[in-house]
């Protein structure tokens, strides 16, 4: 019995080392050299490591955000305290996550091994955040399940997941790459499903993006970095201007916590700051995810035959580039639109997460032009938003408002808005 | 040997497209160290070649790498061919 408590503190309770393990026999499985098995095992770890610290740094800046829009649209806000938040949830269940991945990636391969749908699911962030926010909305919803039943539960409904949501957007797949050798594997299945379905009713297929010239200039969206900077930035500026013409209370406490500096710029640097919060922590998890897909994929390959990788997003994007951008103004014009109404019909202050945004509008973007033309992109943009500024709600205010719903208020995505209510069910419905 | 592979986000897609390079560069007995990053990251790091788009290509003409362009990630002949095109085995 010593043997399997000293595992499981130091193990299963530390995620960053059971993260290491699994990486370290990935890699000698696949027999590779011992350089790349110490790198590779080393770089999951610290990886893991980096995303904690990234975590506070983000939470920091939404303390600021969250205050300042709830004073702009006059709001009574109490609700952003009081949570675990990610830096406490990843060292209490961090391992728990970690472990219901791997087992829901075995699930996801001997599926694919056995029955028809042969996709393996290799993205492996949106793996990893997926599984972190509905182990958010378990433990929300029955706080003490035990270790064991939170791994099953969660790698069961991962592994049929990871399956069956690049089958269902392939039919839309082959449309858009030609060809049936790639399928999608990404958490903006549903509103790119959703974006294709509107762009064939309220669309125009015969006014294709891709005849539109757009400018060259617009190249820099691109950049995740620079366009989560972008936006943050003007909303921190333009609730920060707002708020600098206020005499209320609320707005009198929010400047002074500015100190000395002006409170504008305080605002343009809490932007910035939430920015590299981001940057961060996609760091830390490019380094542990680098180490851990490579290792699945090795192992995956050996064992189904004739399998497609499901891939992240922007293996799209290079079919349609012009409906990237229209995606993406869809999205933003989107975005902007239910920051105000969300403020003032419910009284939440939406965070506009510009990776989502961008990268997810985009994608629905594509879809929606497949069918529906450049009138089908913006369209599906427009989707993008409208799916994630009200299941950005639901789920912070709703299914875990005590567990992570920082995490949830930038890393969540539309799927896992629609699927968590289910978990929440069948969470309820076995562990309640 | 240093090969970075870019793409906007520096999580998903430059992952696959690391992967296929190591195919690539293995089967040409190339020994290369390749990671792979977001695009602001990789015009701070050092690196003898830098893998990617067209339109990320723009934002790091100023770096010393010598940049290749591969538009499909996925398309192992098209990367076979840009690295013939670029490198020597």
């Amino acid at each position: 019995m010593d043997v399997v408590m000293w595992l499981a503190n130091n193990v299963f309770g530390q995620p960053a080392i059971l993260i290491g393990s699994i990486v370290l026999i990935g890699l000698l499985v696949q027999k590779k050299t011992a350089s790349q098995t110490i790198s590779g095992t080393f770089k999951a770890i610290i990886g893991f490591l980096i995303i904690t610290a990234g975590s506070d740094i983000i939470s920091s800046a939404l303390t600021v955000f969250e205050p300042l829009w709830a004073e702009v649209f006059n709001l009574e806000s109490e609700s952003f305290s009081g949570y675990m938040g990610q830096e406490a949830f990843t060292g209490e269940y961090g391992s728990a996550v970690a472990l219901a991945m791997t087992i829901g990636f075995i699930i996801n391969v001997l599926i694919a091994r056995f029955t028809r749908f042969k996709y393996i699911y290799l993205t492996g962030h949106m793996m990893f955040w997926t599984t972190t926010i509905f182990a958010g909305v378990v433990v929300q919803t029955v706080a003490d399940v035990s270790f064991w039943e939170l791994v099953l539960f969660l790698a069961v409904i991962m592994g049929v997941y990871w399956t069956l949501q690049p089958a269902i957007v392939q039919p839309f797949m082959r449309k858009i790459t030609g060809n049936d050798n790639i399928a999608l594997g990404h958490t903006s299945a549903s509103v790119s499903l959703l974006s294709a379905w509107a762009g064939k009713f309220l669309g125009n297929k015969d006014n294709d993006s891709e005849k539109i010239k757009v400018p060259s200039g617009l190249e820099f969206l691109r950049d995740s970095n620079v366009i989560t900077a972008l936006t943050m930035g003007l909303l921190f500026m333009t609730g920060a201007i707002v708020v600098s013409f206020r005499d209320t209370a609320g707005a009198q406490e929010l400047v002074a916590s500015a100190g000395d500096q002006n409170f504008v710029v305080y605002a343009l640097i809490q932007s910035f700051t939430f920015t590299a919060g981001i940057a961060v922590v996609l760091t830390g998890v490019r380094m542990f995810i680098g180490e851990m897909v490579p290792a699945f994929k090795g192992i995956a390959t050996k064992i189904v035959p004739g399998a497609k990788p499901a891939l992240d997003a922007p293996i799209v994007f290079p079919y349609a580039p012009n409906a990237v951008i229209l995606g993406f103004l869809g999205a933003f014009i989107g975005g902007l639109v239910w920051l105000v109404v969300l403020g003032n019909a419910v009284g939440y202050v939406f965070v506009p997460t510009m990776i989502v945004l961008f990268f997810h509008g985009a994608t629905a973007g594509v879809f929606g032009n497949a069918t529906g033309g450049a009138r089908g992109a913006v369209i599906g943009g427009f989707i993008t938003a409208t799916v994630v500024a009200w299941g950005q709600y639901i789920m912070v205010r709703m299914l875990l408002p005590d567990t992570i719903p920082d995490t949830a208020m930038w890393a969540a995505d539309s799927d896992m808005f629609i699927l968590g209510p289910i978990v929440k069910f069948l969470s309820q419905l076995l562990f309640g | 040997m240093k090969v970075l592979t870019v793409c906007g986000l520096g999580q998903g897609t430059s992952l696959i497209l690391k992967m296929n390079v190591e195919q690539a560069l293995g089967g040409r007995g190339i020994q290369a160290d390749v990671e792979h990053t977001d695009v602001s990251a990789a015009s701070s790091m050092q690196a003898d070649y830098i893998i990617t788009s067209n339109e990320l290509a723009e934002s790091l003409t100023e770096h010393d790498a010598t940049v290749i362009l591969v538009n499909n990630y996925f398309d192992m002949d098209e990367i076979n061919q840009a690295i013939d095109a670029h490198m020597d085995s």
